[in-house]
């Protein structure tokens, strides 16, 4: 009788000790991922007075008077352009003049004494950088400033334009041609 | 008369183990039983126990997106048949090829507040920014049956708004659901 009972009582005990479930749990997973991008926004004109530029009309800078209308020799100008920008990875910023300085449009070359470009400077700040590019007018090509950024930079692309007074690509001083004179700058922001 | 008095002692001995037999008892024999405390969270619906946010930026401004959310999780047939406690806990959205300290104006973690709703009057509640989560665990008094609902919302940069995040092929976070008997 005794014998019976012990062995009630040991399978009373592990029918609590093997059963009981108190707790659960489930795992879940919180996935995403943030590519690789670089977002360059329309430039604006900014930093303080701008000298000789009469300011943006869309994505065009226009000088407001290039020449002294006494000597037709050029006159000083500068002004700051900024672009909001964004690169969240590591990169390449391409500052690129397509002509290498102000040219006049098409036509015949400057006769002896005249110039027919003018030679202008791009200070780029940038995150970390500041570098600049000479367009120096001394032929008309592509010239490019490749700035190389080893981290993500947001914030804005400030290019700082001068022109200088006097400054041709013939001697100092010499008078312009009448014509338009324009070159196009390009921002590029790419991954190394 | 020998053989007499041998047959008459078996027949007695007999007797005797008969008239013992109506006279024992087995018993009475106590039977008991027990029904221990259970819980289980259910069986989790759908693929897989993923939420999979995409793209964690508007890639115009670098910033997190506005927009972000992806579908709760069900958690079917959860059931616990005494008092209860249902907590969460999580930890925040974090890159994970990055190394070292984010440069200034960036961030690489996403907080996230994830819920579990269904199984009490208050849900639980925790989000991965803050310091304390009172409401990550809440207590039903009384057995229940039913779904068990886990979402997430409240995205928020880890740093402040105005921090950029930075590019990285895997953010990940984790949720875990405890569903536990409180006696």
């Amino acid at each position: 009788m005794s014998f019976r009972l012990a062995t009630l009582s040991l399978l009373t005990a592990l029918s609590i000790s093997g059963a009981a479930r108190a707790q659960t749990t489930q795992d879940f997973d919180v996935v995403a991922t943030i590519p690789s991008v670089c977002a360059l926004e329309a430039p604006t004109l900014s930093g303080g007075p701008s000298i000789n530029f009469r300011g943006l009309n869309g994505t065009t800078l226009e000088v407001d008077q290039l020449t002294d209308p006494r000597t037709l020799a050029t006159r000083a100008a500068s002004a700051r352009v900024t672009f909001a920008a964004v690169c969240s990875f590591p990169h390449t910023l391409v500052l690129e003049s397509e002509s290498n300085g102000l040219w006049r449009g098409i036509g015949a070359s400057a006769p002896s004494g005249f110039a027919d470009a003018v030679p202008y400077d791009a200070e780029l700040t940038w995150g970390p950088v500041r570098e600049r590019l000479r367009a120096d007018a001394i032929s008309r090509r592509i010239n490019q400033l490749n700035v190389t950024v080893d981290e993500a930079v947001a914030g804005e692309i400030i290019v700082d334009l001068g022109i200088q007074a006097g400054a041709s690509n013939a001697r100092a001083n010499a008078p312009l041609i009448a014509g338009s004179y324009q070159d196009t700058i390009r921002i590029t922001l790419e991954p190394q | 008369m020998r053989r007499l008095l041998l047959i008459c002692a078996v027949w007695a001995s007999l007797a005797a183990s008969a008239a013992a037999q109506d006279t024992d008892q087995a018993g009475p024999i106590p039977v008991t039983g027990n029904a221990p405390t259970f819980c289980t969270v259910g069986g989790l619906q759908g693929t897989d126990n993923v939420f999979d946010l995409g793209i964690l930026i508007d890639t115009t401004t670098g910033l997190l997106s506005q927009s972000l959310s992806a579908p709760p999780k069900t958690m079917a047939g959860a059931f616990c048949n005494a008092g209860s406690t249902i907590s969460i806990t999580a930890t925040s959205i974090e890159a994970q090829t990055l190394t070292g300290a984010p440069p200034n104006g960036y961030s690489d973690e996403v907080d996230f507040t994830a819920t579990a709703s269904g199984w009490t009057t208050s849900p639980a509640v925790f989000a991965t920014g803050s310091g304390a989560n009172p409401q990550s665990s809440q207590t039903r008094g009384t057995p229940f049956s039913g779904n068990i609902i886990v979402s997430i919302d409240d995205f928020e940069t880890a740093g402040g708004s105005a921090l950029r995040m930075l590019a990285d092929p895997v953010y990940r976070g984790s949720i875990t659901l405890t569903l536990t008997t409180t006696n």
